[in-house]
């Protein structure tokens, strides 16, 4: 994979392309974008049918080991990596140890361990185990294993033994890579932990720099551990960060942040030289019944908020589109009120419509962002999605909404499980075999 | 029949042994062909698929369930949406049943009478009156191109003759109300309900009764309710012996491979079941056989699809492996199997359709459920039900 450098302003904000891709030389993955989040190989929701409605193009998806994890033998056993297992060749794949935003239990390490909370419970890997399942997966791109989910305000002891055991991790990352013959055309990215001590921060990137060679990115971890209040607490601190951060690394690398960020902190990370997000606020979005609706078109002012609840009953009898004048599926075919009705009777349906609307709506927010960077405009544009997220903080905070789902932590399995399982229609249905 | 009828239907061809039929029921929405299995989109939605990923399945026909519309979204909105195709985004055909089923497991909270069924509703507690006009009133809403009248459903496999006679003779006057209640008589299409549940008398009764109505087609219900397949299958052939070979016939709640197969080669032309996207989400596919629990170890290292010979999207793009690590955990699980399920009973459709048409229905009867019992031990029902038929399904 080659990350090249089309367009950079003075600002920091830049536009790149990654290609190179052995399986697809064709395909370029513009940046700044976000990936589209798996869970279990697929994109959240979406058949590869469905994904093949939203893009016609192939996708960069950001695939979690933890919640895929249990696939591996199937994935041994047909030996052509996790996209094609999971029944999406052509795509791209960037392979991380979890999904950043999802909420796990706190401790469990061990020496030269971290935990790996899958489906079927915690698993401890080392970094040779970790290397070993890459090579199963063999991704076009895959963050180093580090032990990278602490908190802003974690315990200094705590931050230590994470930046020790990530080193640690990280230099058998980088021998195993350098020797695997398996991993050839996979780009390696290195993970810089302790972020809240800037000391220990550039610790960890010198450290990771040290391969320089053999790096093709560097993404940001030891923000969060994942809960609400972690979020909370790096959202203030992030500019920051990623600003200190994004001037450190070398320009040449792909910068990487996980996490589910609003819009406003992306456009923030853009603006510092971040290149790449993974998904997760799309996803998040979609699992709470909310909807992405933000103009995109600078100039002109919206009369909507840029985040609707579609689970509201104020949507009860709102035949429009989602968002007017968008071109997606569930915008083209589908109004809120049966939206907001498949949310009530908690039909599977409403996730995969506010999926299509939400991941291809993320999609536009980027390619604009790219549009405006490109045309030296970023900073009139940052500031119109800054502007319609600060009116949608106020609404909220107005209308006394505290608890907003959107701000709540990721709890993808659990929640889709209950819409597996807890289906309205089967209330009055219990005894009944065969029913109509 | 009035010129501007909403439903005709023609009797394409006719299997020469049994009393299996294809045809076209031309719908308001849709023209079906005929047999037909209508997957059940309970609450205006087919378990997570797209309306467009059942249009490329070939599902020419979905059923709404009318109790649980008529609670959600209500009338008010299917109103104002223009109907339940409008408001769902479905273009073809849909089918809308009574309400009246909903009883059967309810009947603890319901109490009929003449007028109708009073029940407490298990969303909010409050006190429902469902009145065969009522019904009605819902499924004009609804706006589906077939409806059906309310019944008085006993459980199958109810035992009291009084309770039984009563419910039957009760069906015959309510389809009454419901004929008379119809606003859309242009648009949307009765069908009564054969009851009787497993008495010959009152099913012979009830079917006549309903043979008497200015109808375009008829349901046979009341069974699929926890009774014996021995017990099962004569009601339908009953049935399906009294009721016009003119109109299209409907067998409520059958949706197994093997029932169908069986209900077609004794006349019936339409069925609708939850099974298939039911057993999708518990991780189920089905095949020839019968069906593959994917959750079982054995799959996961399986790199077959579902079914090798199956042209859907999922056994084109997945494998048992990978399914095997995501059913029951991911809802894309559900969606694939869903499709394949779908595909599966849209597959034995069209087959039984072309056989019948060239004439051939009666070996592949035989060839299916020598497949279906690879052990040869056939149960009695199947054996004595084809023979009804003039198929011969014992080994020499």
């Amino acid at each position: 994979m080659r990350f090249t450098i089309k367009h950079a302003n003075l600002g920091g904000e830049r536009v790149g392309t990654l290609t190179g891709f052995m399986k697809s030389p064709n395909t370029v993955i513009e940046t700044p974008t976000a990936a589209l989040l798996t869970q279990g190989g697929s994109v959240t929701h979406l058949t590869s049918e469905v994904l093949s409605k939203v893009f016609t193009t192939p996708q960069l998806l950001w695939v979690p080991l933890s919640n895929s994890v249990q696939v591996e033998p199937g994935l041994k056993a047909q030996g052509q990596g996790m996209a094609k297992f999971s029944g999406l060749p052509e795509h791209i794949i960037c392979v991380s140890q979890h999904n950043m935003s999802e909420v796990t239990p706190p401790g469990h390490f061990e020496l030269e361990k971290v935990p790996l909370w899958t489906k079927n419970g915690k698993k401890m890997i080392t970094a040779e185990r970790y290397m070993d399942l890459m090579e199963l997966y063999k991704p076009e791109i895959f963050l180093a294993i580090a032990d990278g989910r602490t908190a802003l305000n974690e315990g200094y002891k705590r931050v230590l033994k994470s930046l020790d055991r990530s080193c640690n991790m990280f230099d058998t990352c980088v021998r195993r890579y350098k020797a695997s013959k398996l991993l050839q055309n996979s780009a390696l990215v290195g993970v810089v932990v302790a972020s809240g001590l800037s000391k220990k921060r550039d610790e960890s990137l010198n450290h990771i720099l040290k391969s320089k060679d053999s790096l093709s990115g560097v993404a940001l971890a030891g923000l969060t551990d994942g809960t609400e209040e972690a979020n909370k607490l790096a959202s203030k601190q992030l500019e920051n960060i990623l600003q200190t951060m994004g001037e450190a690394i070398p320009n040449d690398l792909l910068r990487i942040v996980e996490g589910c960020w609003n819009p406003a902190l992306i456009m923030v990370a853009i603006e510092h030289g971040w290149d790449l997000f993974d998904g997760a606020y799309a996803t998040k979005l979609s699992n709470a019944g909310h909807a992405l609706t933000l103009n995109l078109y600078t100039g002109s002012e919206s009369r909507d908020l840029c985040i609707l609840d579609l689970n509201d009953e104020r949507y009860k009898e709102d035949f429009t589109p989602v968002l007017s004048g968008c071109e997606c599926l569930t915008c083209k075919k589908h109004t809120r009120a049966y939206i907001r009705h498949l949310l009530n009777t908690r039909e599977m349906l409403s996730s995969v419509l506010l999926s299509i609307h939400n991941l291809h709506h993320f999609d536009q927010l980027f390619r604009h962002a790219r549009q405006h960077i490109a045309g030296n405009t970023f900073q009139v544009y940052k500031k119109h999605i800054i502007k319609q997220y600060e009116a949608f903080k106020q609404y909220e905070a107005a209308n006394g909404i505290i608890n907003n789902d959107s701000d709540k932590p990721f709890n993808g399995i659990t929640q889709i499980k209950k819409k597996i399982k807890v289906s309205d229609d089967e209330i009055p249905t219990i005894n009944v075999v065969n029913g109509s | 029949m009035a010129s501007k009828s909403a439903l005709s239907f023609h009797v394409k061809a006719e299997c020469k042994v049994s009393k299996a039929r294809v045809g076209l029921m031309k719908l308001p929405h849709y023209e079906v062909k005929t047999p037909v299995f209508m997957p059940v989109g309970t609450q205006g939605t087919m378990k997570g698929l797209l309306p467009d990923q059942l249009e490329s399945l070939d599902c020419e026909i979905i059923l709404g369930n009318t109790y649980h519309l008529g609670n959600r979204p209500g009338t008010d909105v299917l109103t104002k949406a223009g109907g339940l195709h409008k408001f769902m985004g479905w273009n073809r055909a849909l089918l809308t049943d009574s309400g009246g089923f909903q009883m059967v497991s309810l009947l603890k909270l319901a109490e009929i009478t003449e007028e109708g069924v009073k029940f407490r509703s298990p969303y909010d507690n409050s006190e429902i009156m469902l009145t065969p006009e009522k019904s009605i009133e819902i499924q004009n809403c609804i706006g589906a191109d077939i409806i059906m009248q309310l019944d008085d459903v006993v459980q199958t496999t109810f035992q009291d003759y009084d309770r039984i006679k009563e419910a039957t003779e009760r069906t015959s006057r309510w389809l009454d109300r419901c004929l008379k209640a119809h606003k859309r008589p242009t648009e949307q299409n009765i069908f009564p309900i054969v009851q009787g549940l497993l008495n010959k008398e009152l099913r012979t009764q009830s079917a006549k009764d309903h043979m008497s109505k200015d109808v375009n087609g008829f349901a046979i219900g009341g069974l699929s309710g926890g009774e014996s397949k021995d017990d099962f299958w004569p009601m339908v052939s009953l049935s399906t012996g009294i009721l016009d070979k003119n109109k299209p016939r409907y067998l409520m709640g059958v949706g197994v491979a093997i029932d169908l197969v069986i209900c077609v080669a004794l006349g019936v032309d339409m069925f609708d079941c939850v099974f298939p996207t039911r057993t999708a989400r518990f991780g189920c596919a089905l095949v020839s056989k019968g069906q593959l629990n994917l959750k079982q170890k054995q799959y996961e290292a399986d790199l077959n699809p579902i079914d090798k010979d199956c042209e859907c999207s999922t056994c084109k793009n997945y494998t048992r492996a990978y399914l095997h690590g995501i059913v029951t955990v991911e809802t894309v699980a559900c969606h694939l199997l869903s499709v394949h399920n779908i595909a599966y009973q849209m597959g034995l459709m069209k087959s039984m359709r072309s056989h019948i048409e060239n004439g051939t229905f009666p070996e592949f009867v035989k060839n299916f459920v020598s497949e279906y019992y690879p052990d040869g031990n056939y149960p009695s029902w199947v054996v004595n039900s084809l023979s009804k038929v003039g198929i011969n399904v014992v080994k020499n």
